[in-house]
């Protein structure tokens, strides 16, 4: 506790009554917080918790906390299979992530680097990209794909996520080339280092965060996606998020199922998206707000 | 491959001056300056044409269907009707009408709280700078709603409205609330989707505004401290006017946000009862990609679209590029 408020020996003894402020202060906003939190994390714990509970306990109402707990709920939704769906989820995030990187990242460095004469229309199209409607993209997507045979592949169901992956990576890693000082680069030009080297061999390694980050937020991105993938994929092609709601559909209410599977892909996203939460401002809002 | 000359301040391209630094240096100048419109243009090229394959051929595609009657489960329906669907759309059609009235009253049951709720919690994290630590461990908890799938997220609240298994039914039993089937009357069908909307996107408000609140100079707020104002007068007075453009751009955020709603839609209550809780995205996806009239749902994805681009074109008015271009 020492640490969150500065409650020093010399100011205890002089002035008691402001250290008693402090820590009613410190108590009341602690009281308010907590209040909040709860608040917030309810509809989530309420679902953890169901996840682990038997079919008869779920609907036992007051809860009996005591008994009714099992791990019946995650045997079942692996008998059904479910991690084919978070295969289909792992692959399409990943090769969302590689592409977005592999187009975004020299597309971002030189916007940073190079005044183009369209550089605002660029800008715009990028942000307007990520305004629009998803549908916008979908209904049309969907139309063409099926006549490609693009339908319920991973290459389709990729290809439609880079629509949001590619302006994200863009907008995120613009500004952070901008911080990167020129000074080094110059160097290299002098020492002898052509364009491309100058950007693989000192840019890049030193762009390490900034790319790791936007690395995790665009695999999160993919991972959570549920619009794009309700509709590109299906049976057995289905990525997590949907496969989920299917419990919802068939054999009635599979509680169990619902809420264990959600449990599972919910898990790391909480995880990771703490890890990376500086960035997270400019990805939400394509960079129209600064963080 | 030409070296830059020595005099030349390096590399900021958006300085035009920098050829007419030396007579002598000019011509290797150019060859540089054509070197490198070259390089970095290759480099942008690749994402732009990726960019234009998922973003712009597909809207053109878009606007093309929606002058044809094109239905899935009829082949050769792709035929050129002129503005028929857009007329029957706007004149004819009860629902499309409906969705968009859906659409006004979510929006405006859930952006003011997510708005009001969000600048509360920034502030109060900002104002009480005197326990960081323990204000970054709550904000962190906060935002937890924004980052879940969303899908997930209107699974829980799903959940939550379905009697038999929701704690909710317990508090209000305790309370001595009535029972009550949320998903099955209109009005609370729709206030249930608000609800799990709102608790959903307040951090988006939350978190912007806190960045725009850190964001801010001190002096003005060391200042009125100094003349002696009150916490209210500061936020008052002093925050609020400064935070305004954050406000307007995180206001306008939500407003297109709020318009692209659709796992909760999906998950809670699939527009029902009746079409009570049909928002035009969900109207659109129901046409277009459920009962494939792809030609008649692409009419409405197409008013939607550019209603849409009106509004990011507002958006960028009031924000500039960030960073770049000084």
């Amino acid at each position: 506790m020492s640490t969150l408020v500065d409650t020093r020996p010399t100011v205890r003894r002089r002035n008691p009554r402001r250290v008693w402020k402090r820590r009613l202060s410190l108590a009341l906003n602690l009281v308010v917080l907590v209040g909040l939190a709860f608040v917030v994390l309810v509809p989530i714990l309420w679902m953890a918790q169901m996840s682990f509970r038997t079919a008869i306990a779920q609907f036992q109402m007051p809860p009996d906390w005591t008994r009714g707990w099992t791990l019946e709920n995650y045997r079942d939704i692996i008998a059904t299979r479910f991690q084919r769906n978070l295969l289909n989820s792992l692959i399409v995030s990943t090769a969302t992530t590689l592409f977005s990187l592999g187009f975004g990242v020299p597309a971002a460095y030189a916007l940073s680097r190079y005044r183009f004469t369209r550089g605002t229309l660029i800008a715009f199209w990028i942000l307007a990209v990520r305004m629009a409607i998803p549908i916008a993209f979908a209904l049309p997507l969907f139309a063409l794909f099926l006549r490609l045979q693009l339908v319920n592949t991973y290459q389709g169901l990729t290809l439609v996520y880079l629509t949001f992956a590619i302006p994200t990576v863009v907008w995120i890693l613009r500004p952070f080339f901008d911080s990167i000082p020129r000074d080094l680069e110059e160097s290299a030009y002098v020492d002898g280092a052509n364009l491309w080297q100058t950007f693989v061999r000192i840019v890049l390694p030193l762009s390490a965060p900034g790319l790791s980050a936007v690395a995790i937020l665009s695999f999160i991105n993919a991972w959570l996606e549920f619009f794009y993938a309700l509709i590109f994929t299906r049976g057995p092609m289905m990525t997590a998020p949907v496969a989920i709601v299917n419990f919802l559909n068939y054999a009635g209410w599979d509680w169990g199922k619902i809420t264990a599977a959600g449990t599972v892909i919910m898990l790391p996203v909480i995880f990771f998206s703490l890890l990376t939460h500086k960035y997270l401002i400019s990805g939400l809002t394509a960079g129209a707000v600064k963080s | 491959m030409a070296e830059p000359g020595k005099n030349l301040t390096w590399p900021s391209g958006a300085e035009g001056e920098t050829g007419l630094a030396v007579a002598a240096a000019r011509a290797p100048v150019a060859e540089w300056e054509a070197t490198r419109r070259r390089f970095y243009t290759a480099l942008l090229v690749p994402g732009l044409l990726v960019l234009t394959l998922v973003t712009i051929v597909p809207v053109l595609y878009l606007i093309a269907t929606s002058f044809t009657p094109w239905d899935l489960s009829r082949p050769g329906s792709l035929q050129f009707i002129g503005l028929r669907n857009y007329v029957r759309l706007l004149t004819e059609d009860r629902r499309f009408w409906n969705s968009i009235w859906v659409q006004v009253k979510l929006s405006s049951l859930t952006v003011p709280f997510q708005m009001a709720i969000g600048l509360s919690l920034a502030l109060y994290l900002h104002l009480q700078h005197h326990i960081r630590r323990l204000v970054e461990v709550f904000r962190n908890i906060f935002i937890i709603p924004m980052v879940i799938p969303p899908v997930v997220a209107a699974l829980m609240w799903r959940i939550l409205f379905t009697p038999e298994v929701s704690i909710v039914t317990y508090i209000m039993g305790l309370l001595g609330l009535p029972q009550v089937r949320w998903l099955g009357h209109p009005t609370l069908a729709l206030l249930a989707i608000a609800i799990a909307d709102i608790w959903q996107f307040f951090p988006f408000c939350m978190l912007l505004l806190y960045a725009g609140l850190q964001a801010l100079p001190e002096e003005p707020m060391e200042a009125a401290r100094i003349d002696g104002a009150s916490t209210w007068q500061l936020i008052r007075h002093v925050l609020l006017p400064m935070l305004r453009p954050t406000l307007t751009v995180v206001l306008l955020f939500r407003v297109v946000d709020s318009i692209r709603t659709f796992p909760l839609i999906y998950v809670i209550t699939q527009g029902g009862p009746g079409f009570a809780t049909e928002p035009t995205n969900y109207y659109a996806y129901q046409q277009g990609l459920f009962h494939g009239y792809i030609g008649y749902s692409s009419a409405i994805v197409v008013i939607m679209f550019f209603f849409t681009l009106a509004l990011s074109l507002l958006i960028l008015r009031r924000v500039q590029w960030e960073g770049g271009e000084a």
